[in-house]
């Protein structure tokens, strides 16, 4: 326990950030589950209007700030040392410190429940002047603040630490042109985060100075600028989404080739296109502003299609991937494929709210809703589900059910779509989101209820996951080999499963990009890719 | 269904083109994706390696560039549309004053010296001439708000501090819901109004009466 508590190894620091951030999701999933039941049938009274906004306010900060990106950079502290053939992260007691940033600033963001006022109900961005309006018996909203904060300097560090590690610590043999397609991705992300996350820390430091000692930023009667707020903000906002993403990308270009028997396809294009999108990204935030009429709509607009080049890139190398292949299904390999398919939708709806005209109807819609979920739920939730069945085994010695583990994705994949496919219809026939309640319209009522079934179809899902985990580790009997799925490309595969304190006995010979499958089939080495 | 303001036929046509093109992208590629789980699933459980395909730069080269020309195509159909919409006539025939406040709107007719509020119980009315184009000035008093009327397909931010023009022009005689789109606190779910497009003489008739 002691050890948990002041341990730098960078696989236990992984561990602690992948479990609390779905703890975090927990919390979130409960409060989209009350969302849900509130919106289940029109002129709901089940929650006030007043919880009903601190549920979606808290639901959306958690699943952002403390679960996707999080797990993310968890996933990464795990593995990034393992597959560039290092003992651990280049700053071990740095990556200590930005988890216990991490853990702090979530426990504050929730603590608002606990004050009078209840936790920040003003929206997952806090925009401005509303986050302003607060001040009295506002606590929560200032701990929202501070929380999301200190999150941000643990995202910078983490950052920091991962892009050192994966410059410089490198073993013999691994050069960037072999380093796994999750470390281009985890370097174009840690690069974006150090870029994008300053904005944040700047911009909440100013809304709280704005909050209690009257600097007049954001305030238009004391010559403040509302919308300076939303530059500052979607300057780290946009930025963060493809933070949220492209670490999933990286897991889903690990776990296609295992399950497809195959080399990757398109090692460069995909190590590229992580960075072009890493680049582009930081071009593209008052996309998010179109309907203010306060930017170049025409400028955002076409960087914004732009990321949908690198984006397809992307998928084509994945479907290349699988082209020819021998592939198997197990979960990691479903919960990918239903990553790809909901991906597809979060993408082309992407590209249609990137058109202002367009967003003139979807923004601020449940399209929209749609839309970022499609993103982020059906893409990176399905690549953490597909990366925790896939690296599970690796990290705990231990297989999950298979059979259990295929029933939770069926349950999630089809729950998920139940949810949020309606939306985008309700989106077009105008409903609005982040209301507490709506009238009954036509068919607003069914769909709407309909929704709310998807909802109970994927918390089911998540039941089952729990009782897999339960089930798996009471009944493990058989010790899992260094590659448990027998196709094992990056070097993690190499060694024991878990890995021993520093990582490797021994290093095999890095003579391609995928050295643990040349180790376990040297017949088959030529065919690898250099 | 006609489209219920000049305007917004013009967004039509963009979301027709975006929703046919992201269809035809999804049938491909999640074809695709089905192709490939099932022709390529493994047959034999002794194979332990599929084909050692692993690139093609023309394939590559054709799926960046491909994706380019569709987005480029897209780009100039918005650029053309959205300069027609947020183009402001320079003598238009009526204008409105809107004003957001939390949680309802008021209607200002500055040529007629007309003001009308509401409240989240008794949502304000938005009366407007058809067939003519009604500049909106839109502006809030508090926090951000959004003018949003779903069958015009278009919405627009009421930012304080910062006042916004656009015109409306509708074409079709009937009555539309509008609702607050930016999330403005407690009661925003209840910040509705509606917009009534009325005849020429209906509409002179209702600002006498009014008067």
């Amino acid at each position: 326990m002691i050890g948990w508590l002041i341990g730098t190894n960078h696989k236990r620091i992984g561990i602690l950030y992948m479990v609390t951030s779905l703890a975090f999701f927990t919390v979130a999933g409960v409060l989209a589950d009350v969302i849900r039941a509130q919106l289940a049938i029109p002129n709901n009274t089940l929650v006030s209007a007043h919880f009903f906004n601190e549920a979606f306010t808290i639901h959306g900060t958690a699943m952002i700030f403390l679960f996707i990106a999080p797990f993310g950079f968890g996933l990464a502290n795990y593995l990034v040392p393992l597959q560039i053939g290092a003992p651990d992260v280049a700053f071990p007691r740095m990556n200590a410190y930005s988890y216990w940033m991490y853990l702090l600033g979530g426990m504050t963001i929730l603590s608002g429940f606990l004050t009078l006022g209840g936790a920040s109900d003003v929206g997952w961005y806090a925009y401005t002047p509303l986050s302003e309006l607060h001040v009295a018996g506002g606590a929560g909203e200032d701990l929202w603040i501070l929380g999301v904060t200190l999150t941000s300097i643990s995202s910078i560090v983490t950052s920091i630490n991962l892009i050192v590690t994966i410059l410089v610590f490198r073993a013999p043999g691994m050069s960037m042109w072999r380093i796994p397609i999750f470390c281009w991705d985890m370097l174009a992300t840690a690069l974006m985060a150090i870029m994008a996350f300053p904005s944040l820390t700047a911009v909440q430091f100013m809304l709280l100075l704005d909050r209690h000692l009257d600097a007049k930023f954001f305030n238009p009667a004391g010559g403040g600028d509302v919308i300076l707020y939303q530059h500052l903000w979607w300057f780290f906002g946009h930025p963060e989404v493809y933070i949220m993403i492209l670490p999933m990308f990286g897991a889903i270009s690990e776990i296609i080739p295992v399950f497809s028997r195959k080399p990757i396809f398109g090692y460069s294009g995909l190590a590229i296109s992580g960075v072009a999108i890493a680049g582009l990204s930081m071009t593209v935030w008052a996309h998010h502003m179109f309907t203010t009429g306060a930017v170049n709509d025409p400028f955002f607009s076409a960087m914004s299609y732009a990321i949908a080049v690198p984006t397809g890139i992307k998928f084509f190398n994945w479907i290349g991937t699988m082209w020819r292949g021998a592939i198997t299904f197990e979960t990691p390999m479903l919960f990918a494929i239903a990553f790809l398919l909901n991906f597809l939708v979060g993408g082309i709806t992407g590209v249609m709210v990137a058109s202002p005209p367009i967003d003139f109807h979807a923004q601020g819609s449940y399209f929209l809703v749609s839309h970022f979920h499609y993103v982020l739920g059906g893409g990176s939730m399905f690549a953490i589900f597909a990366s925790l069945y896939f690296w599970w085994p690796k990290i705990w010695g231990v297989k999950l059910n298979e059979r259990l583990g295929q029933i939770h994705a069926w349950f999630m994949f089809v729950g998920f779509n139940v949810v949020f496919f309606p939306m985008m219809l309700l989106g077009v026939m105008g409903m609005p989101r982040r209301v507490f309640t709506y009238p009954n319209l036509p068919h607003w009522g069914e769909l709407n209820f309909i929704e709310t079934i998807g909802a109970a179809i994927i918390t089911v899902g998540m039941a089952v996951f729990v009782w897999n985990i339960i089930v798996s580790h009471a009944f493990a009997r058989e010790k899992q080999p260094d590659d448990p799925w027998g196709a094992g490309n990056a070097l993690e595969w190499a060694t024991a499963s878990p890995p021993p304190e520093f990582n490797f006995k021994s290093l095999p010979p890095i003579r391609s990009k995928r050295p643990a499958f040349d180790l376990h089939y040297p017949e088959f080495a030529k065919d690898s890719p250099r | 269904m006609q489209p219920a303001t000049v305007q917004a036929g013009e967004l039509r046509s963009v979301w027709e083109v975006f929703v046919t093109a992201g269809i035809a992208v999804y049938a491909i590629v999640a074809g695709l994706i089905a192709w490939c789980a099932i022709a390529y699933r493994r047959r034999d459980p002794a194979v332990r390696q599929g084909a050692a395909f692993h690139e093609n730069k023309p394939l590559e080269i054709l799926w960046t560039v491909i994706p380019i020309l569709i987005v480029i195509g897209l780009f100039v159909k918005t650029y053309i549309v959205e300069a027609k919409v947020e183009y402001v006539a320079p003598n238009p025939g009526e204008v409105v004053d809107v004003a957001a406040y939390r949680w309802s709107w008021r209607f200002v007719y500055p040529r007629h010296h007309l003001a009308l509020d509401g409240t989240t119980t008794a949502p304000p009315v938005l009366v407007l001439p058809v067939d003519q184009t009604t500049q909106i000035n839109l502006t809030s008093n508090d926090v951000i708000h959004e003018f949003w009327v779903p069958a015009f397909l278009f919405k627009r931010d009421a930012v304080p501090g910062r006042p916004s023009t656009f015109d409306l022009h509708p074409t079709q005689i009937g009555t539309y819901r509008g609702v607050c789109g930016e999330y403005c606190g407690t009661f925003h779910a209840g910040m509705d109004f509606s917009v009534r497009v009325v005849s020429a003489a209906d509409y002179a008739q209702w600002l006498a009466v009014r008067k």
